[in-house]
């Protein structure tokens, strides 16, 4: 077949962000044991309740670990050594003092880093008007627009920052969505979270502009295990954005970031994420193990949160962003793309709890699987006794762009409620022959015309991101199917 | 995993060891070394399997640990009370003219068998007397291509299984009348019944099977049958399995199909009766251009555990598999489907479709559905659906437009619903009756 050796070419294609920055680099020592909380403690001047949070995490977390054979999280479709969690070192920080009033105290090289991904941060505060907190690592090395969101009463910051000034706001909301009895990687994450994102937006207010951060996991040997925490206040409105390229290693990074979204009455959050990290070279070596537990509350009534998901990186992806909907009339939406080539292992999905009456949710997921990578879609729709006149709605798509990769669907429906309508329809095919002809008999090439079928079907997706991100979403999309610098 | 065994505590599991170990003689294997190293290596299979626990994910939404634990009564070979002709009339399907065999308590009763005017080769029997009697068939089809390797319910049922029927269908032969097989169960004891049957339809030959269970007592009894289908090349069967056991009679039916190349396999899993039921029914292709037909109903009412458990192999090119599966919940009753599509590397030009579509009536009822496809070829068409909801109110309105009072309307939309599955039964006469079996318990 014609196209073979295009789509072999595709599935081979080399990660196209593959650099280090060179920028020293404060690291604790592998291992994990009460001192190291301490130390991360310590270091980012937390206050005790913080630290006891940590410890409470920290213990649950080992007796997982004592228990190993029977804790950790097995029932995905993923096939990886297993990792040793004593081998990892949970803090790193850059070296340099990390606050910063403006860009020209930014150490250079990052910004250098930046540009290089094509994240031109200086452009995008001037013509975007989007507020960048862009994360290095794990502390927060540059804060923008917080005049402007500060003008109406939003607070948006790293969670350093946030333990320190609202500490009446983290305590209560902080773990409420993923506790840290949740699973294995919650657990983790909740003993030895670095940074994160905060954010809070107040009563009535609408968001001016998309918040973004873009996350860089850039130290030999350091995990990366972010914290996020989205406060939406009553009728309230927020975007989302985040965003992730690293560089190229031999080594297996563990990333296991936790977030959580509270939506209360009337309010909508929009989280939208493009995720490309190492995905490996094209023997399978090396590559980020993305373990995510991703997850949003929908409080109060009316009120809504919609996940949207671009995923093309990470050796493994282990991510179920999910949504509550406990308040009556409550509206939970999950659109995701995920791209999987060369030897990645993506097992991705969502889970919909319906418990309040009238809510609604709607899934829409498409797969694409190339060379020798799996591609799994795996989702719940639970409809609680509680939740009367619940409706759900489920399409996944899978694409096989090859023969030696597998593209699988695995989702659950559990409904105990009568008055429950819940649709779920999958579909596998392959870009069809005649689909590829015809665009070519328009005098389209048999790369372009794939690019544009693949591009067709995920289209439903990726119209759901912000302008910003759409735009680098179907750039990326190309990119990585087109195999070469572009 | 470290676990503290108390002298106190025995698994379930054990006391299927000791039982075998107490019948492993002459009572299970005659003189058959074949059989009592076939039996030897299940069993041994079955001891480090152990029963699914509570993490099993294909047993997730029903805790079979939990029934297995109660002490039911062990015994291969179970007191076969007497029948007369006039009690099993009760369990006629009314105009099917067919071949009549007769399991009780899972042991064939020849007395009661209608087996005569067989074609020339056919085989029609008992399992136990196909072992003696046709050994070189029974050595060659049975527990051939059973996979008790991974399952322990397949491999404890190879352990113990004594009897059941054995039909076999020779090349090129049309069994025109169909077959049916009454499986009851008449004791007063907890039994565990284990019977066995093996199907096997030559290249070119073509057969219609209709197994229906029945339960003539109120002692809680458990039954873990195994059926093995062989199709040939070219091979027709078609497979109708009813449930109607009492409120007492839990089990799991495993149906393991293999078929050939250009093989045609239908099935039909009926579940109306029974307390906790699981239906296993796994599909091999072993030849390109076989196809396979998966139906399903199910009725839960009162307590009542339906459980639909697929496979669908595909293992070579060209075949064509398509599912549907329907099921009603009332009263407190919990209904699962776990259909699984397998489309294995080179397996290309797979044709699969899959579908489930449930409606739960009350409140306490429940339904949990799980549609996979786990796909590692490209050229392939794959599609499934699951749907949970309730009935139509614009029908419903329509129709008391009419003139129907709701009662009525609300039969009518349910019998509707249960026939894109009843409809597609082969056997005339066995349609009619479970449309009016149907149409009876909605009151239409």
């Amino acid at each position: 077949m014609s196209d073979t050796a295009y789509l072999q070419q595709i599935a081979q294609s080399d990660y196209k962000y593959g650099f280090e920055t060179d920028i020293e680099v404060e690291k604790a020592p592998p291992g994990l044991s009460e001192e190291v909380i301490h130390y991360i403690s310590d270091r980012r001047g937390e206050p005790d309740w913080m630290r006891e949070w940590r410890l409470r995490a920290f213990r649950y977390f080992m007796s997982l670990l004592e228990r190993y054979e029977e804790t950790y999280p097995r029932w995905a479709h993923l096939k990886y050594p297993d990792i040793d969690f004593q081998a990892i070192s949970y803090y790193a920080a850059p070296q340099r003092k990390p606050r910063y009033k403006s860009l020209d105290e930014v150490d250079p090289k990052i910004l250098e880093t930046f540009r290089k991904l094509g994240i031109p941060l200086d452009e995008q505060m001037r013509l975007a008007g989007v507020a960048v907190d862009a994360v290095m690592d794990s502390v927060s090395v540059a804060t923008t627009f917080k005049e402007e969101l500060a003008k109406h009463g939003i607070i948006f910051c790293s969670m350093g920052e946030a333990i320190e000034n609202y500490p009446e706001l983290v305590k209560k909301y902080l773990g409420s969505v993923v506790p840290y009895t949740d699973n294995f990687f919650a657990a983790l994450n909740s003993a030895v979270f670095s940074d994160g994102s905060f954010v809070y937006v107040p009563k009535g207010v609408r968001c001016p502009m998309e918040l973004s951060t873009y996350f860089r996991i850039n130290t030999a040997g350091t995990g990366q295990f972010e914290r996020t925490l989205i406060i939406a206040d009553e009728g309230s409105y927020v975007s989302y954005l985040e965003g992730c390229t690293a560089p190229m290693r031999d080594e297996h990074q563990l990333h296991a970031a936790v977030v959580e979204l509270i939506a209360l009455k009337d309010a909508e959050i929009k989280y939208s994420t493009v995720q490309n990290w190492y995905p490996g070279d094209a023997e399978g070596k090396g590559g980020v193990y993305n373990f995510v537990t991703k997850r949003g509350i929908c409080l109060g009534e009316n009120s809504k949160i919609s996940w949207t998901q671009l995923e093309t990186g990470s050796a493994i992806t282990w991510k179920y962003p999910s949504v509550i909907l406990k308040g009556d009339n409550s509206v939970g939406e999950f659109y995701s793309v995920a791209f999987t080539k060369g030897y990645q292992q993506a097992d991705t999905g969502t889970k919909m709890i319906h418990l309040g009456r009238n809510t609604r949710s709607t899934i829409i997921s498409k797969g694409i699987a190339a060379g020798y990578s799996n591609n799994s879609y795996r989702g719940l729709v639970k409809v609680a006794r509680t939740a009367d006149n619940a409706r759900n709605f489920s399409q996944c798509d899978s694409m096989l762009l090859g023969d030696k990769c597998g593209a699988h669907t695995f989702p659950y429906l559990e409904i105990e409620n009568p008055t429950a309508q819940v649709e779920h329809e999958a579909t596998t095919s392959k870009i069809g022959e005649d689909q590829i002809f015809y665009c070519q008999q328009r005098g389209l090439s048999e790369e372009t015309a794939i690019k544009l079928i693949v591009n067709g079907f995920c289209k439903e997706v990726l119209a759901q991101l912000p302008m910003e991100f759409a735009m680098e979403a179907q750039k990326l999309l190309a990119i990585e199917l087109e195999g070469s610098v572009g | 995993m470290t676990t503290t065994l108390t002298a106190t505590t025995t698994r379930p599991e054990d006391r299927f060891l000791h039982a075998f170990e107490a019948y492993a003689g002459e009572v299970l294997n005659g003189t058959s070394e074949h059989l009592a190293t076939l039996r030897r290596k299940a069993i041994e299979r079955f001891g480090v399997l152990g029963f699914p626990g509570r993490k099993s994910e294909a047993w997730k939404y029903t805790p079979i640990a939990k029934v297995l634990q109660h002490p039911y009564r062990i015994d291969p070979m179970p007191t076969v009370p007497a029948l007369t002709e006039q009690t099993l009339a009760g369990y006629a399907i009314p105009e099917l003219d067919a071949y009549r065999v007769v399991l009780v308590n899972g042991r064939f009763v020849p007395e009661l068998s209608t087996t005569s005017d067989l074609p020339e080769g056919v085989v029609l029997t008992g399992l136990e007397a196909a072992a003696r009697r046709h050994a070189d068939l029974f050595e060659k089809y049975f527990a051939h291509y059973l996979d008790f390797e991974n399952e322990p319910f397949l491999a404890l049922n190879t352990a113990f299984a004594r009897d059941g029927f054995f039909l076999y269908v020779p090349e090129g032969t049309v069994l025109e009348r169909p077959v049916h097989v009454l499986h009851l169960i008449d004791t007063d004891e907890e039994l565990f019944l284990q019977p066995r049957n093996v199907v096997v339809a030559a290249p070119g030959a073509s057969l219609k099977l209709v197994t229906s269970g029945h339960s003539r007592t109120a002692q809680r009894t458990f039954t873990n049958g195994v059926t093995e289908v062989f199709a040939g090349q070219g091979a027709e069967v078609h497979q109708y399995d009813l449930r109607l056991e009492g409120e007492a009679a839990s089990g799991i039916f495993s149906t393991q199909a293999y078929l050939e190349g250009g093989a045609c396999y239908t099935n039909g899993t009926l579940t109306l009766g029974g307390a906790l039921v699981r239906n296993n029914v796994s599909v091999r292709f072993d030849d390109q251009e076989g196809e396979a037909h998966l139906y399903g109903f199910f009725l839960g009412r009162g307590s009542m555990h339906i459980d639909n458990h697929t496979m669908i192999d595909h293992a070579v090119p060209n075949c064509v598999s398509n599912e549907l599966y329907k099921g009603i919940l009332d009263d407190e009753a919990t209904g699962v489907f776990n259909g699984k599509v397998l489309v294995r590397p080179h397996a290309q030009q797979t044709n699969a479709y899959q579908s489930n579509k449930s409606i739960v009536l009350t409140r306490e009822a429940r339904m949990y559905s799980k549609p996979e496809l786990e796909i590692y070829a490209d050229d392939v068409r794959c599609t499934h659906g699951a749907a949970i909801g309730q009935l139509d109110e614009d029908g419903i309105f329509y129709l008391r437009t009419r003139g129907l009072t709701l009662q009525k309307a609300r039969a009518m939309m349910l019998l509707a619903f249960a026939r894109d599955v009843l409809d597609q039964i082969t056997v005339e006469p066995l349609r009619a009756y479970l449309d009016e079996l149907v149409a009876g318990r909605f009151g239409a």
